[in-house]
Formats: structure tokens, sequence, C-alpha cells
């Protein structure tokens, strides 16, 4: 069996096992613990309709059913829900890798004066409560005709989540080394030249990371999208499981199996990029 | 050494399908010595930094400003006639608002309760993760799962699990003995308090390990070797040498928790409404309330100037903290 590694020759085999055991029935314990949640949400979602409501609670779905799932996405709006938030999402992840990148490079990269005064400017932008700019920004894009609009959270997200994108982007351009710029500027390239030629072909790394993070949070906003989208058909899939309602008795079978929908792009993500994700979220710890 | 001389030289013979491009390539760089050589660092830099303050200003900055500005206003939005100043009259009426109080101590609680809980596990799931060991990927995913789930859909699956006739928290409990009816979670002042800081601290002891797992990769091994060899026992080892070189981590840790869990939403919104009565309502979830439903812009604006300052209090008590070790 599997024992960890690094475990030295001296202890017997016994002490070995029970370590061993000890340690991977705390990892098995953590697992179930994160999991369980959604695990339930899966199995209620493949219920029939009378035996979610039974207690003593069914564990196993029995028979299963996949008709939560028809009524989730024929008779209510799910799959409008979903769209609006990827359209949301992409949007927001390509605005913040792109200023990121720009502002990023200028603070890592480029001598000029003033350095530090911006990139506080920038950072404590992120301390700043949002409540503190929902009610202008509400009053704002009501005037404008925002609301309702995919850009009336595409831009407040962007903004809210730049301060994070400019971190990772100088971070990650501090890092690459001098010598990418001499040789690029003795071949007579532009500063302009070397950000588009050398540097960003460079920075997949540092781009993959912003935009995972950024589209996870817009994914998950919720103050912003509930208080801006007032149209059921505008709304995002966290507005949309949050605010919706059955007719006669609380939907929990079809609000399982819109959940669990909405939950697999997340999954998918985290067995993707986890390295990217964690990397992203300790940029400059422990340096 | 590269110069303009080889690359040419180069280009005729070099890989298959890089001729025309390079050709293509090194028109671009001649045009562009000629249109870009002229800038200098500091030109550069503006033009590269100059959207990104100006949309700073306007999204972040701005809004701020706007808050503060609508607080000292009667009639902010214009809706009967022009706006009138009204001084601190907003703020009278906020603090004289029961349940501003109440808010403001259900957020001072479900902070000053679930962060160093958090904290406390985190640093057990640190410690736990921080070694080489088969199926890591994993526990790694295990991880990140509850911070990438969205707070409230997360906040809707606890509902259903904490439901008071078919959850199966009462199911396990009653299986077990530990209740003998079904009991209603979150119908009670105290229980659902209770409930919530679960939730919260299922969600988030996760992303602490995370930040302090960063912290402990980059603690030398040498050190636990010596002191190993001086015969010192583990807990030794943890009090005096992880703990005094993770503190600079745990201060993050602890920022980047206490300002979200002070301004928590979407769970009170999604799990309990507030209830039962106003027993779980946080500052934002009244402010909010206040804001969009009872359409107090001025009274709802104050009540944000007020969160913007306590965050911003804490942001600073937390920064001078962490910035000593790097002045010294």
């Amino acid at each position: 069996m599997a024992t960890v590694d690094g475990a030295d020759e001296r202890y017997s085999s016994l002490q070995r096992i029970g370590e061993a055991v000890g340690f991977y029935g705390a990892i098995a314990v953590l697992v179930a613990v994160s999991f369980f949640p959604v695990v339930w949400i899966l199995l209620t979602s493949l219920k029939q309709p009378a035996t979610i409501a039974q207690f003593p609670v069914e564990y196993v779905p029995d028979p299963v059913t996949l008709e939560n799932y028809r009524t989730a996405f024929e008779q209510a709006p799910f799959a409008r829900y979903l769209f609006n938030s990827f359209v949301v999402a992409g949007s927001t992840a390509i605005i913040d890798v792109v200023l990121g990148a720009m502002a990023g490079y200028a603070l890592s990269r480029l001598e000029f004066r003033g350095k530090l005064p911006i990139l506080l400017f920038i950072l404590v932008s992120a301390m700043l409560p949002y409540i503190g700019r929902l009610i202008p920004l509400f009053q704002l894009f009501r005037s404008s005709g925002l609301l309702n609009s995919y850009l009336g959270l595409i831009l407040p997200y962007a903004a809210f989540q730049l301060p994070f994108a400019v971190w990772i982007f100088q971070a990650y351009f501090k890092e690459l080394p001098d010598s990418l710029e001499e040789a690029a500027l003795m071949d007579g390239l532009s500063h302009l030249g070397i950000l588009f030629r050398i540097i960003l072909p460079v920075s997949a790394p540092a781009m993959a990371t912003t935009a995972i993070i950024v589209f996870v949070y817009a994914w998950n906003e919720f103050l912003f999208a509930l208080t801006f989208m007032t149209q059921d058909e505008m709304r995002t899939i966290t507005v949309g499981i949050a605010l919706y309602q059955g007719q006669y008795t609380f939907p929990w079978g079809t609000i399982s199996a819109a959940t669990f929908v909405s939950i697999v792009p997340l999954v998918l993500f985290i067995l993707f990029f986890q390295r990217k994700i964690v990397r992203g979220l300790t940029a400059g710890i422990g340096k | 050494m590269p110069s303009a001389l080889d690359r040419s030289a180069d280009d005729p013979d070099g890989p298959s399908g890089a001729r025309s491009d390079g050709f293509a390539s090194g028109v671009r760089t001649r045009f562009e010595r000629y249109r870009n050589l002229q800038f200098t660092d500091p030109e550069i830099a503006a033009m590269l930094l100059a959207p990104v303050v100006a949309y700073l200003v306007a999204v972040s900055y701005y809004p701020i400003a706007a808050t503060i500005w609508t607080s000292l206003h009667d009639n902010a939005l214009g809706l009967r006639g022009p706006p009138e100043f009204v001084g601190l009259e907003n703020y009278r009426s906020l603090l004289s608002n029961g349940s501003f109080w109440n808010s403001l101590k259900v957020s001072l609680i479900y902070t000053g309760v679930s962060v160093p809980i958090e904290l406390a596990l985190g640093m057990g799931i640190a410690l736990l993760v921080n070694r080489r060991f088969k199926g890591k990927f994993v526990a790694q995913a295990a991880i990140l799962f509850p911070w990438a789930l969205p707070t409230i859909i997360n906040a809707r699956i606890w509902q259903w699990l904490y439901h008071g006739e078919y959850g199966v928290f009462n199911d396990m409990l009653l299986r077990v003995g530990l209740i003998e009816s079904p009991y209603a979670f979150l119908a009670h002042p105290t229980s659902a308090m209770a409930a919530m800081l679960v939730v919260t601290i299922w969600k988030t002891s996760s992303f602490m390990a995370l930040i302090l797992l960063a912290g402990l990769q980059s603690i030398p091994e040498h050190l636990y070797e010596a002191a190993e060899m001086d015969g010192t026992s583990r807990w030794q080892r943890f009090t005096d040498i992880t703990l005094p070189l993770l503190k600079p981590t745990i201060l993050v840790a602890l920022i980047f928790r206490t300002l979200p869990a002070f301004q928590a939403f979407g769970l009170p919104y999604g799990l309990t409404g507030g209830g039962p009565g106003e027993s779980t309502t946080t500052l934002v979830l009244f402010d909010h309330r206040i804001t969009f439903s009872q359409l107090a812009f001025g009274e709802g604006s104050a009540a944000a100037t007020v969160i913007t300052l306590i965050a911003l209090a804490i942001s600073m008590v937390y920064v001078s903290t962490l910035y000593e070790p790097e002045v010294r």
C-alpha cells in the first residue's frame, strides 16, 4: 500500500502503516467534507419529486430520473442564465488580461517617477467595500441605460478585479530576465514592440492565471448582479438560482439540477487549471 | 551576439515557413523604429497606465466619493426637485436606527468568530498537506472546490442540507440518536447564526490553508533538520520556527478573509434571508435593504460610508502591522 514519502526506514513497518493510515484517514475526511454538499445536490437532483420530500431521507435515488434537469432547462430559463454568466465572466476576464498586462508591464519594466504612488493607487482600490461603490453606480447606470445590460456588470467587475490582474502581471514581468529587452533593444525594437513581440508571447502563464481567477470571481458575484439585472432574461446564473421560485412548493429538485449544472464548469476549471489557480491565489506570498 | 546583419543573413536560409514572415517583420521593425523610437520610458508608461488609472477613478474612486456626497444630501436622486444638503442628518437617523446597530453586531460576531476558526482549521489543513504524497491532486481539488463555489449557490445548497423537515443533517442526527425529532436549524436565532458560521467556515478554511501553505513552503527545510538534530519536539519546532516565520503570511491571510467576512451579503441572503427576525442580518444586507427596498438612498449611503470607513480602518491596522518586518 501507499506510504508517506520520506518515511524513515528506522521506523518499524507497523509504525509506518499506522502513520499512513492516520494521514490518509485525515485526507479522506478533508475530501469527504469538501465534496459532500455537492454529492448531496447531485443525489437530490436525480430523485423523483415524491422521494425528495420524504423523511427519513432516502440516500440513493431509486428510481433515478432526469426529470429535474428537463424542468430546469425547459420550463425555467437556466440555459439563458448560464449563457449570460459566460458572456459577462468571459468579457471581464479579457478586459482584465489586457489592462492588467499594460499596467503590469509599465510598473515592472519601465523607469519613471511616481511608480509607487500609482501602484498604491491601483492596489488600494481593492480594499474599498463593494457596497460603497454600488449605490452611485446603480444611479449612474440607471440614467445611462446600462442596467440590464452585459456592460453594466462587465464594467464594475473588470474594475474590481483589475488590482489583482495588475499585481499578477507586474509580479510575473519582474521575474523575466533583463537580457530579454537588452537583446531586443539592440535589434532596434521600440518599447511597444518589446511589449507586443517579446514580453506578451512569454506571459501566457500570467494571462491564464489572471483570466481563470477573474472569470471565477465574475461567475460567482451576486451583489451587483442582483441589483443591476432586474429583468429575468438578463439574470446571471447566481441570481437565477437565488431568485428561482416554484409555483406551489419550493422546487428543490429543479434547483438541485440547475445548481449541479452550474457547478460542473467550476469543477472542470479546478481539475484542469489547479496549479495555475493556486499560483494566482498565492502570488507574492512567502517571498 | 545578434545584430541586424545576422538576421538579414539568416532570413533566406531560415527554417521553412519563416521566410515571408521574417521579411514582413523586418519591414515592420524598420517602420516601428522610425515611428516609435522617439518615445521615452515615462511617455510609454503614461500611455499604458492612463487608461487603467482613468478606469479605476471612474468605476472605483468616483463612486466612493459620490456615496459620501449622497450621504450628506436629502433627495439625492433628484426625484422631488433638486437635492438638498442636510449635513449629518442621514447619519443621525442611521445611528438612531436599531436595525443598524443590530446588523453591526451581527457582522462583528460573524467576522470575529469565523475568521479565527478559519485560521486554525486552515493551519491544520496546510500542515497536513505540506508534504509529498500520492493523491495530492485529489486533496488539492478538495481544497480549491469550496473556494470556487459561488457563495449564493452554496447558501442554497446548505439551506437544503439544513432543511427542517427533509434535511439530510436532521436525518443523520436522528440516526445517530443526537436529536429525537427534526430540528429547524434556520428558524431559531442562535442556531441560525451557528448554521451560517458553519457554512462560511466550511467555504473559506481551505482558502486560508492555500495561503498558509504557500508561506510554509517558503520556510527553508534545513531549519527543521537542524532543530530536529537538537532533539526538539514537533510542537517546539512549530512554535519556534513555523509560527514566527509564518507571521507575514498569517497577516495576509487574515486581511484576505476579514474584509470579505465583514461585507458578507450573499450567504445571509441565500441561507436565512437575514432571519429569523433580524438575527442574521449583516451590515451589507441591512444596507442593501434600506437602499433598494425602502429606497432610503441617503441613509443607505451613510451606512455604506460607515462600512467603507470601518473596512479601511481594518486594512490600515493590518497593513501597519504587516509593514513592520519589512522596514526593519
